[in-house]
Order: structure tokens, then C-alpha cells, then sequence
């Protein structure tokens, strides 16, 4: 086999393969800038050996394989990074939303709590005088509206994420069925005995995306691949996907379930995570230091205002509309009680000059509500707490984001494609080739030297 | 170790770092506040929150005062002409109890002591901005009326309530002493005093007691003025002090929430040169590949 044409055949396969090698090149250089691709790379081997005798002929060179350049771990490292910087970002920018609510100290709730009581420090040197009793309600229902706005506002941005979990839940569903679908594509190459690579680095990459909406762990099966979320919820099993559905709770609001199991609490990573942190614990917690500064407010006025005589001699009515038992929704509901400027009790022995029952009112101000704090504490309470979380958040955010970009530039320096290397090889390749050709070319000659044998000689 | 060799994203990302850097600075420069959103700086932002509580009671106490002054002085000033109407009641009567005077020149002293209780009743019925300054809370009707039933011919139908107005964070000022304990305190009635003088002098017995209960009654009310005297002064120091904690105020807000333009300036200075090196760094990336060198 050692022969001219045994030659020709080595050359062949060197022609064969380097032709292999350059479309790997030409192959990684055309997606350099592809999301999600790991670069390739012809795994070549010597031919199996002819053994004639004592001596092993080599039979040219075999293109094995073409293995893509990816380190499984790095990738589940990079999911889980992404699910948290995912999580940390929506997260981030819906408390960014919110705390614009509560952005001036100048203006809005505390603002008004501070102009109420200060308008009714101004009607003590007069108290029947209308003007200044009317500009107490005035400051009340200032008040009152800012309550009303920001509770409203609350709730607003509750239900647009609500909105916003339902599409995530929907482009999970999506996503899972997609990753099933090329599971099932990856098995049937590999029980072909065939090279699955590029539905891999598909494969990966959609499971990122995943990644960034809910929390995956990836565990290797017989059948490719299984999705989980946290709490073991099964989202891709071997070919097949399980849609994760959306129900209205008693809440108000959405529920993610798998299957009829509520997994809404469960879920840890992702921006599905971030938008359930937000609605579910944030805005409730808000809303309800809402509740109970307004409730506070509104019950502790109306106690002290009935405790005086109003202009027409009247014991004190109510200030405000009595909150909700419960104090659920009295930010929302806060309302003035009275339109007539002579309702206000502020004389305490019944004559129209007393102010005596201005100061029981001014005194709400200085008196603790049910979370012992005076109401402008509360509410700088509250100020402090979004303005806090939102601060965390951006700088849990900042380093989440810096460890999925070094995560990031690994899985670069492992599989992203150099175009400098793929130079290098397309040259290496392209000699080769040139090499291989001169070798055919030399076996034509000496072939034509054979063939012509005879004739020579008789010429 | 090989290096990753698509450095870009980590440069976008440096990029847009510096970009929130600049966006920053600017904010914190054209706002002239370093806190603008909670976030910036939450414990500040609660604090600010306080300090416009405190700013605006401040500016609440001020206002106030400047309410309460003009009743005050009102209030000493009349009890001052109260005081020069007693003094003058004082010599008639001195001039009445002259055992010279005829019968008739009594009866017009005493006429002319008329016209001062009357002018008393009127001091009496003196009003600030229309309330009764005299009449304790009672404020909307006039505290003394002409009662011919009245042992002093005139009675008081105001009440003893006294007004305080908060000029400060738990300091409260009482603004106004009723009548039933200036003009017609008992024991030291001016009417009753001027009353029984007028009697006297008609009946032309015990004018010298009377005089001197006219005069008790007078010495009454100067030590009353005292409680306006008191009030005003404590009202201009409160005054002062309001003042000066205005200022404290006023920097500890700018020192909670104002910016600090010089580092505002610096900052924005060095983003703009971080922003010109990551520019300067991307433009010069991935110019030059092997590819380049092959012919």
C-alpha cells in the first residue's frame, strides 16, 4: 500500500482535511460576533497504520472531530451570575420608580404633614378667624391628596408589574419549550454518534436568557438536559417542557404557578424574582407605613377634635373620614370630613376666642402613632427605607454586575473566537493545503514517469 | 492563560460607568443638591425630611409671634391710657374732696368723672384686629357693657379663659390677661373705684377713701402691665433666638442636602477625562488582526 497511488491517497486525505480545518477557521471567524458561540476547533489524528512486515506505513491524516471550546462549569457560574444580576437590575429600577415618590423633602407627604400642623399653629393667635381656619383645611386636604396620589401611585406601578410578571411568565414558557425542542434535536445527533456542538452553544445560549428571567439549575441527563428552578419545579425534562401558568390570587395579584403548585415565593433569581420582590414585599411594606401613618393621623385628629367646641358651639366632628378598620388602604381612602371652616374645635370652653383644643390637636404632631414614632418621623421612617433598599440594591447590583463581567471575559478567554488565531491557523491550513497539492502534483509526475515507462524506453 | 479576546463589552460597560459618573455630577451641579433622589443618600434624605419639618414650625413660630406682638403692645398700651384715665379720675377726686367746692362744682366733677368711666369702659372694650382683647376667650362680643343693676354700673360678661400660643417646640406663651382680672378684678374693680367716687362726690361723704381706691385700683393695673411687659419681651427674645435657629436650619440643611460643587466639578472633570481614555481605548481596539498582515 506503500505505492505512488498509496501516496496520492495520503495526499488526498491531508487536501481532505486541511479543506475540513479552513472551514473550521472560515466557520469561527464568520461568528466572531455571534451571541452565544464557542469557537471550534478541528481535532485531527493520524490515519490508522498499514503494517507490511516489519514496517508501519502511515495512511495520511483523519479529521476526528470538530470540538467546541466551552467549560460547562463557567456556564452554569454565568447562569447563576446572570439570574442575580438580572434579579438585582429589575429590582433596581422599580425601586428607582418608586423612591421618585418620596424624592423631595420639600414637597408631598411630609411637606404637608409639617404645613398642616404649622397652619394650625397659625390659627392659635386667632382662632375664630375664618381665613385661617380655612387655610387649615386647606393644608388638610393637601394632605390628604398627596396621600391619595402616592398610594395611588403605589398601587399603579404594583399592577404594571403584575403585567410585567405575566410576560415573563409567558417568555419562560417560551424559552422552555424551545430548550426541550433542541434537547430532543441534541439527543437524536448524539445517538446518531453525531457532533451536537452548535445546538449546544444554541442550547446555552437560550438557557442564559432563561436565566435572566427565573432561576435554573441545569442538571446533565440521559435524555441531554434538565431545567429546575430553585425549589426543584421541573421546566425541561429531556424533549419535554412544563409551562409555568399565571392566577389571579386574593392578593390582587398574579401568581406563578407550576402545575397547581404556587412557586411565586420560591422563586429567587431572575428578573421574574426582581419584579415579585418589588410587588410582593416593597410596595406592600410602603403602602402599608402608608396605611398606618394616614390612619394614625386621620383617628388622632378626630379624637382631638372632638374633644373641643367648634365655632357654632358644636363638639368637634371629625377632621377627616374615619380610615378603614384595619387602617388597609386609609392612605388611598384619606379624606377631609368637613368643608366648613367653623367645624375646626379649637376652643376648648366653648367660647369662639378660646384656642385651648388648638394645642390637643397640634399635639398629634408630637404623639407617637401605633409604630411609636411621631408622624413625621414616620414618615421620614419611610423616606429612609426606600431610599435605603434602593440604595442596596444598586450596590448589590454594581458588584453583581462586575462578577458577571469578569465571568463574562473568562468565558471569553475560553471560548471566544481570536481573530488573530484564526489567522494563524488559516495560514497554517492554507500551507498545508498548498503542501498537499505539490504532493499530488509530484505523484502526477511520477505517475506519468510510470505510465510512460515502457514508451520512453522504446523511444 | 489565554485572554479573552473580545475586550469591547468590558469597555462599553466602562463607558457607560463613566457616562453615570458625568450624569452625576451634572445632576448634583444643576440642581445644587447633592441629594436628589432617597437613594442618594437615604439617611440624609430622612434627616432633610426633619429639617423641613423644623424649618417650616421655624417660620410658623416667627409668624406667629408677629401675630401675637401687636396684640400685646395693643393690650399695654391701653392698659397705659387705663392708667393715665385713673390718674386723672385720682386729682378730680383730690380737687373734689377740697371742702371749698360747692355742691354744683362736685356734680360737674363728678359728671366729668362720668365721661372717664365711660372712656374706661370703652379702654375696657378695646379690640385687636377684631377680637376683645379683654374679654378672656370670650372675644367675638364686647366684655364690658354698661348694667345700671351693676354695683359698679358696669359688668363683665367676658369669661376668665386665657389663650396660649406655641412660639416654640413645647414653649407656650400666654397671650392676653381676661378682664376679670385687670379691669374688673375683684377687690380691685376701676369701675366699682371710679363708681364709688363718683358716688362720694355726689353725696359728698368719704371722697378721701375713695380717692384712694381709685388709686389702689390704678397701682393694680400697673402691676398687671407687667404680664404684657413680660409677654413682649419674651416674644422679642424668642424673636431673636427664632432668628438665629433659622440660620442653624438653613446650613444644616445645606449640609445635609446642598452640593458640594467644588468636588460636583472635580468629579465631573474626571468622568470627562475617564470618558476621553475608554473612547480613546475602544477607537484604538481590534484596528490592527493578523488578517491585516496577510497579503
Amino acid at each position: 500500500m506503500s505505492g505512488l497511488f498509496g501516496t496520492l491517497s495520503i495526499a488526498l486525505s491531508s487536501l481532505t482535511a486541511s479543506q475540513q480545518e479552513l472551514a473550521t477557521t472560515s466557520n469561527n471567524v464568520a461568528n466572531a460576533n455571534t451571541p452565544g458561540f464557542s469557537r471550534q476547533r478541528p481535532v485531527v489524528v493520524t490515519g490508522d497504520p498499514i503494517v507490511e512486515a516489519s514496517l508501519s506505513f502511515g495512511t495520511g491524516v483523519v479529521l476526528q472531530k470538530i470540538q467546541s471550546l466551552r467549560d460547562p462549569i463557567l456556564e452554569i457560574q454565568l447562569n447563576q451570575a446572570t439570574q442575580q444580576q438580572s434579579q438585582l437590575d429589575t429590582a433596581l429600577q422599580q425601586l428607582q420608580q418608586l423612591q421618585t415618590q418620596f424624592g423631595s423633602a420639600t414637597s408631598g407627604i411630609g411637606a404637608d404633614i409639617s404645613n398642616f400642623f404649622n397652619s394650625l399653629q397659625q390659627l392659635a393667635p386667632d382662632p375664630s378667624n375664618l381665613a385661617l381656619r380655612q387655610s387649615v383645611l386647606t393644608a388638610a386636604s393637601n394632605l390628604a391628596a398627596d396621600f391619595n396620589t402616592t398610594a395611588n401611585s403605589l398601587q399603579t406601578q404594583r399592577a404594571n408589574i403584575d403585567l410585567n410578571v405575566v410576560q415573563s411568565v409567558s417568555a419562560v414558557n417560551t424559552l422552555t419549550a424551545q430548550i426541550a425542542s433542541v434537547n430532543q434535536q441534541i439527543g437524536n445527533l448524539k445517538n446518531a454518534g453525531q457532533d451536537p456542538s452548535t445546538l449546544v452553544d444554541t442550547q446555552t445560549s437560550l438557557i442564559r436568557q432563561l436565566a435572566a428571567l427565573v432561576n435554573v439549575s441545569v442538571v446533565p441527563t440521559d435524555q441531554g438536559i434538565s431545567l429546575t428552578t430553585a425549589n426543584g419545579t421541573t421546566l425541561v425534562s429531556g424533549s419535554q417542557s412544563f409551562a409555568l401558568s399565571t392566577q389571579l390570587g386574593s392578593d390582587g395579584v398574579q401568581h406563578v404557578l407550576a402545575g397547581t403548585s404556587d412557586i411565586t415565593g420560591s422563586l429567587t433569581g431572575g428578573s421574574l424574582a426582581g419584579f415579585i420582590q418589588v410587588r410582593d414585599q416593597e410596595i406592600p411594606s410602603l403602602a402599608g407605613s402608608l396605611d398606618q401613618l394616614a390612619a394614625g393621623l386621620a383617628t388622632n385628629l378626630n379624637t382631638a377634635n372632638a374633644r373641643g367646641t367648634d365655632l357654632n358651639g358644636n363638639v368637634g366632628a371629625n377632621l377627616f373620614a374615619a380610615p378603614p378598620a384595619g387602617g388597609v388602604g386609609a392612605a388611598a381612602t384619606l379624606t377631609v370630613a368637613i368643608t366648613d371652616p367653623a367645624l375646626i374645635a379649637a376652643s376648648s370652653d366653648g367660647s369662639t376666642g378660646s384656642n385651648g383644643n388648638l394645642a390637643a390637636l397640634s399635639a398629634v404632631a408630637t404623639t407617637p402613632l401605633a409604630n411609636g414614632q411621631t408622624p413625621i418621623d414616620s414618615y421620614s421612617s419611610i423616606v429612609f427605607k426606600i431610599g435605603n433598599d434602593t440604595s442596596n440594591t444598586s450596590a448589590d447590583a454594581n458588584s453583581s454586575n462586575l462578577i458577571l463581567q469578569q465571568l463574562q471575559d473568562q468565558r471569553g478567554s475560553i471560548s471566544g473566537v481570536s481573530l488573530d488565531e484564526e489567522a494563524a491557523n488559516l495560514i497554517q491550513y492554507q500551507s498545508a493545503y498548498q503542501a498537499a497539492a505539490r504532493v499530488v502534483s509530484a505523484v502526477d509526475a511520477l505517475l506519468s514517469d510510470a505510465v510512460n515507462l515502457g514508451i520512453g524506453s522504446a523511444v | 492563560m489565554r485572554v479573552n479576546p473580545n475586550p469591547l463589552p468590558d469597555l462599553l460597560a466602562a463607558l457607560n460607568q463613566t457616562k453615570l459618573q458625568t450624569q452625576q455630577a451634572t445632576i448634583e451641579i444643576s440642581t445644587g443638591r447633592s441629594v436628589n433622589q432617597p437613594s442618594d443618600n437615604p439617611t440624609a434624605a430622612a434627616l432633610l425630611v426633619d429639617n423641613n419639618d423644623q424649618a417650616t414650625f421655624n417660620a410658623g413660630y416667627l409668624q406667629s409671634l408677629s401675630a401675637v406682638q401687636g396684640q400685646l403692645s395693643t393690650a399695654d398700651s391701653t392698659l397705659s391710657s387705663v392708667v393715665t384715665a385713673l390718674q386723672r379720675a385720682i386729682s378730680l377726686g383730690v380737687e373734689g374732696g377740697n371742702g371749698t367746692l360747692s355742691d354744683s362744682d362736685r356734680a360737674s366733677i363728678a359728671n366729668e368723672l362720668q365721661g372717664i368711666q365711660s372712656q374706661l369702659v370703652s379702654l375696657g372694650n378695646t379690640s385687636y384686629q377684631g377680637r376683645f382683647i379683654f374679654g378672656g376667650t370670650s372675644t367675638g362680643t364686647p366684655p364690658y357693657v354698661v348694667d345700671n343693676n351693676a354695683p359698679s354700673g358696669v359688668s363683665y360678661a367676658g369669661n376668665p379663659g386665657v389663650n396660649q400660643v406655641s412660639i416654640g417646640s413645647g414653649y407656650k406663651l400666654a397671650i392676653n390677661l381676661p378682664g376679670s382680672q385687670l379691669l374688673s378684678a375683684a377687690g380691685n374693680d376701676v369701675f366699682l373705684s371710679v363708681h364709688n367716687l363718683i358716688q362720694a362726690l355726689q353725696t359728698n361723704t368719704g371722697i378721701p377713701d375713695a380717692v384712694t381706691a381709685v388709686g389702689a385700683a390704678s397701682s393694680y393695673i400697673s402691676a398687671q402691665r407687667v404680664f404684657y411687659g413680660n409677654a413682649s419681651n419674651q416674644a422679642q427674645s424668642q424673636t431673636t433666638y427664632l432668628n438665629t435657629a433659622k440660620l442653624q436650619i438653613a446650613q444644616q440643611e445645606n449640609t445635609l442636602g446642598g452640593a458640594d460643587l467644588a468636588t460636583a466639578a472635580t468629579n465631573l472633570t474626571q468622568a470627562g477625562i475617564d470618558t476621553q481614555a475608554t473612547l480613546a481605548a475602544i477607537s484604538k481596539l481590534s484596528q490592527n488582526n493578523l488578517f491585516d498582515y496577510l497579503k
